[in-house]
């Protein structure tokens, strides 16, 4: 190939202030359009989905721990860990309109087998017998029906009761584990909720993180649940959903302002200063990356008071919400940033990380990006600046700290996730961070990310 | 299609010796203002990625071939797109897209960035604008997805191919393009057995 020469994208350009470089890719390739990979929050597992199937990689050698085959009858979209669990379970999404539920079956091995991936990471390479038999390794448990069509986003809440699917038919459902309740340990879950206020495709679905911030909002003389549901959708909008009083989940704000399909969402899952609420980042076929952030309670009552306040202004600027949405389950959410400008295409994938607080993300120009905020100034510390009009402002608190273009050559990437490193080559084991990507290539590539 | 009655009944057709091809045209009359100085720019074009995987290596982490023998191919250009679809067949009448001018070459557009001679990695843009048989076209959605899918199948994986209705020809324009321009949408069209039947029938005619 006559690109011989090193690629130049890896050195950084005058302005970058970080570097990211190219790991070992994970082996083996899987010579197909894969989707998404999704680090499990504890074990060094990354689960990528790809044509019909998944395939689980060890984080401790880069290399094939194990696959999930033969549970849908079209490609796998999406995939998510449920939290908390022993032996790990997996939930899939896949086109044919149904989520899988999947566990851990490697027998009483289980355990052992995990965890010899954690203690002994990667010296002694092969362990070629066990890859064998990969495919009793996991089971397939239960499959959720219940979407008309292509299911394409799962997400878990935080405790793993809750599990939230999207699909193209324009729906979100709430599935409750009722085994986890009852404490059974039975596969049984029941249909808590469909909610169809989007007018077009649901992309991806994401559950609040369960920071002390989360529940700030509580007072107030409000009735939630401390769960909060964020969807992104073919309409252009994202839309926050609540648990009222009564069980009812309800649409407690719609986010417009993307200016195409809104292809995901990120919630902010580390802490912020002050416990306030987490913001939330949506990104787009538009090329833009916007952060939202709730408003204080304070700015509401300047506003006329949430409550007992003439009806009708209140609704003002409030597209979509049908009339019978209560008053008092409102949320005001403003676009308080623009991201730089990094992107020409869609937008597919963004991740905000817990350790840092980078934000990075990519698309269909094959671009890599990688973002961080400004320290407060010592005038903006004190309140988010809440109005549409100072968003552009605000925008100056993120900075572009570098790219890297042709991630994945000349092949458009699909997803961008940051995960800890378990490999021989970092020093802090578990503590680390690299960035993933997966791709149209069928690739999927760790990069380490400096930042000097 | 077991559609009783077509669409349009009546669609025009031009005549095969009409379309136009590189060998009427003499290869020149074809190029727009923006591609006048195509012949000098992207003389030596090559591209490395056409018929192989070799790209998807990149950046390699073992090997590295230095100059192999990648054949010097000229870039592609409108003309080529145009031969590539032009010959899909439309899925209601016994014509291809070219001879009912649903596809156009004025209507389509290669658009490479400025460092394409140095980097065989930058991604180029094809738009190709569509002209459906007449405005309400209900199969406009189907001809696109043909379209996207053969430039897809056709094309080294460092195009980016955009397909959308001509301006005004079509009633539901922004929801079409919409659909196209949606990869997984596009992605689970052709999982789709019944679509993807359609679609292989309308690519049967491709060379």
């Amino acid at each position: 190939m006559a690109a011989a020469t090193p690629p130049p994208e890896e050195a950084p350009s005058a302005s970058s202030t970080a570097i990211i470089s190219p790991l070992p890719t994970f082996k083996p390739d899987l010579f197909q359009r894969a989707w998404t990979s999704v680090p499990h929050p504890i074990l060094p597992l990354l689960a990528t989905t790809h044509a019909k199937s998944v395939t689980v990689f060890s984080l401790a050698t880069f290399s094939k721990h194990s696959a999930l085959t033969g549970g849908h009858s079209r490609s796998v979209r999406t995939a998510t860990w449920q939290p908390g669990m022993t032996p790990p379970r997996l939930v899939t999404g896949s086109f044919d309109a149904t989520a899988g539920l999947w566990s851990w079956s490697g027998g009483n091995a289980t355990s052992e087998k995990l965890e010899r991936e954690v203690t002994l990471s990667s010296t002694e390479g092969g362990d070629g017998d066990e890859k064998e038999e990969e495919e009793d390794d996991w089971t397939f448990n239960l499959v959720l029906e219940g979407h008309e069509s292509e299911v394409k986003g799962v997400a878990f809440s935080p405790t793993g009761q809750y599990l939230a699917t999207c699909s193209r038919d324009k729906t979100v459902w709430i599935w409750e584990d009722v085994g986890i309740a009852d404490g059974e340990g039975e596969d049984e879950w029941e249909t808590v909720a469909v909610l169809s206020e989007h007018d077009g495709d649901v992309k991806a679905v994401a559950w609040c993180p369960d920071v002390p911030g989360r529940n700030s909002r509580s007072g107030g003389g409000r009735s939630y649940s401390s769960d909060v549901l964020a969807s992104a959708s073919y309409d252009n909008t994202v839309r926050i959903w609540r648990e009222d009083s009564d069980g009812e989940w309800v649409c407690v704000a719609v986010l417009e302002g993307h200016d195409g399909t809104v292809w995901g969402l990120e919630w902010e899952t580390k802490p912020r200063e002050g416990d306030k609420f987490p913001r939330l980042l949506t990104y787009s076929a538009d090329a833009t990356i916007r952060i939202w952030t709730l408003r204080d309670e304070a700015d509401d009552e300047e506003e006329g008071g949430p409550k007992g306040g003439g009806d009708g202004a209140n609704y003002a600027g409030f597209g979509g919400i049908p009339n019978t949405m209560r008053r008092s389950l409102r949320e005001d959410w403003d676009c308080t940033a623009v991201l730089p400008q990094a992107h020409t295409r869609d937008i597919y994938s963004v991740a905000w990380s817990t350790a840092t607080g980078l934000v990075a993300s990519t698309g269909s120009d094959g671009i890599i990006a990688l973002y961080g905020e400004n320290a407060p100034t010592a005038a903006a510390t004190s309140e988010e600046a809440p109005l549409e009009a100072s968003a552009k402002a605000a925008a100056k608190g993120w900075q572009l700290l570098a790219t890297v273009s042709n991630g994945h050559g000349p092949y458009e990437i699909n997803h961008v996730t940051w995960c800890k490193r378990y490999d021989l080559g970092t020093e802090r084991k578990g503590e680390e961070e690299m960035l993933v990507t997966t791709g149209d290539d069928g690739i999927v590539r760790p990069w380490q990310v400096r930042i000097p | 299609m077991q559609k009783s009655e077509l669409d349009n009944a009546n669609p025009t057709i031009l005549n095969v010796s009409e379309l136009p091809s590189r060998r009427r045209t003499g290869g020149t009359a074809r190029h727009g203002p923006d591609s006048k100085y195509d012949h000098i720019v992207f003389q030596k074009q090559v591209w490395p990625g056409i018929s192989s995987r070799a790209v998807s290596s990149w950046p390699s982490d073992e090997e590295e071939d230095d100059d192999d023998d990648t054949p010097i191919e000229e870039p592609i250009d409108e003309q080529e797109i145009y031969d590539l679809i032009s010959t899909i067949s439309d899925p209601e009448h016994p014509h291809t897209l070219g001879q009912l001018s649903v596809v156009r070459l004025p209507d389509i557009h290669v658009t490479r960035p400025a460092n394409a001679w140095s980097d065989p990695q930058s991604l180029t843009t094809v738009l190709v604008e569509l002209t459906p048989t007449i405005n309400h076209c209900s199969l406009a959605t189907v001809i696109g997805l043909a379209v996207r899918c053969r430039l897809e199948q056709a094309l080294p994986p460092s195009y980016r191919v955009d397909v959308r209705m001509k301006d005004g020809s079509h009633a539901q324009d922004d929801q079409v393009n919409k659909q196209l321009k949606d990869k997984e949408r596009v992605a689970a069209a052709l999982e789709n057995d019944t679509l993807r039947s359609v679609l292989d029938k309308m690519l049967e005619t491709c060379a």
